[in-house]
């Protein structure tokens, strides 16, 4: 099943990717130690519900090991 | 409950799993076998090289786990795991700190590399919370 994609204008884009920023820069200062893109990806599943997260999961992790064989 | 990637994907940590690994204290347990009859799915007792295993199109997805590595009883465990709302259920989930602890002790190969992407998402997820909390 194809689901609908909600549209979203440049700016509004850009407002998120924004706050993403602000958020990531705020959890490095208190882990320096942490990889950005990890804590990014993090904060982005977050914004899903649960069953979302696990569904990309598996489908990604699926697809890895299909194409490993 | 559900343990290893799968439950930590469930909690937002970006990691792939490929199945979604079900940790039990009794699989005996009448309330299993009925689930799993609804499925059209049934248990396979281990044998010679299999595991422990669930069979059938509705459990394709699943694996059975027994014992987890670094990991206290099923009972210690459950008391400190997440309750993740999955429609009007929620689900038991070994809890992100719990399942780095068991993918520490595992320490596989394909262990070390989920290693590190555990650990920050943990790190992330702590520190929203004491940020919450200090509101």
């Amino acid at each position: 099943m194809k689901r609908r994609v909600q549209p979203i204008d440049a700016a509004k884009a850009s407002r998120w990717a924004q706050r993403l920023s602000t958020r990531v820069g705020k959890i490095l200062a208190a882990h320096p130690d942490a990889d950005p893109d990890n804590v990014r990806h993090t904060l982005i599943l977050l914004e899903q519900p649960p069953l979302e997260r696990l569904q990309r999961s598996l489908i990604r992790g699926r697809a890895t090991a299909i194409f490993r064989k | 409950m559900v343990v290893g990637l799968s439950a930590a994907t469930l909690q937002g940590a970006p990691v792939v799993t490929q199945d979604v690994d079900l940790w039990f204290e009794n699989l005996g347990e009448l309330k299993i076998s009925r689930a799993l009859q609804e499925v059209g799915a049934a248990y396979v007792p281990p044998s010679n090289f299999n595991p422990p295993m669930l069979a059938g199109a509705g459990a394709e997805l699943f694996d059975i786990v027994l014992r987890m590595d670094g990991l206290k009883s099923f009972a210690e465990e459950i008391k400190n795991c997440v309750d993740v709302p999955l429609g009007r259920q929620k689900l038991k989930v070994l809890s992100l700190e719990r399942i780095l602890a068991s993918k520490i002790a595992a320490n596989r190969a394909k262990d070390k590399l989920t290693i590190p992407v555990l650990r920050d998402a943990l790190a992330a997820m702590q520190t929203l919370k004491r940020r919450a909390k200090k509101k």
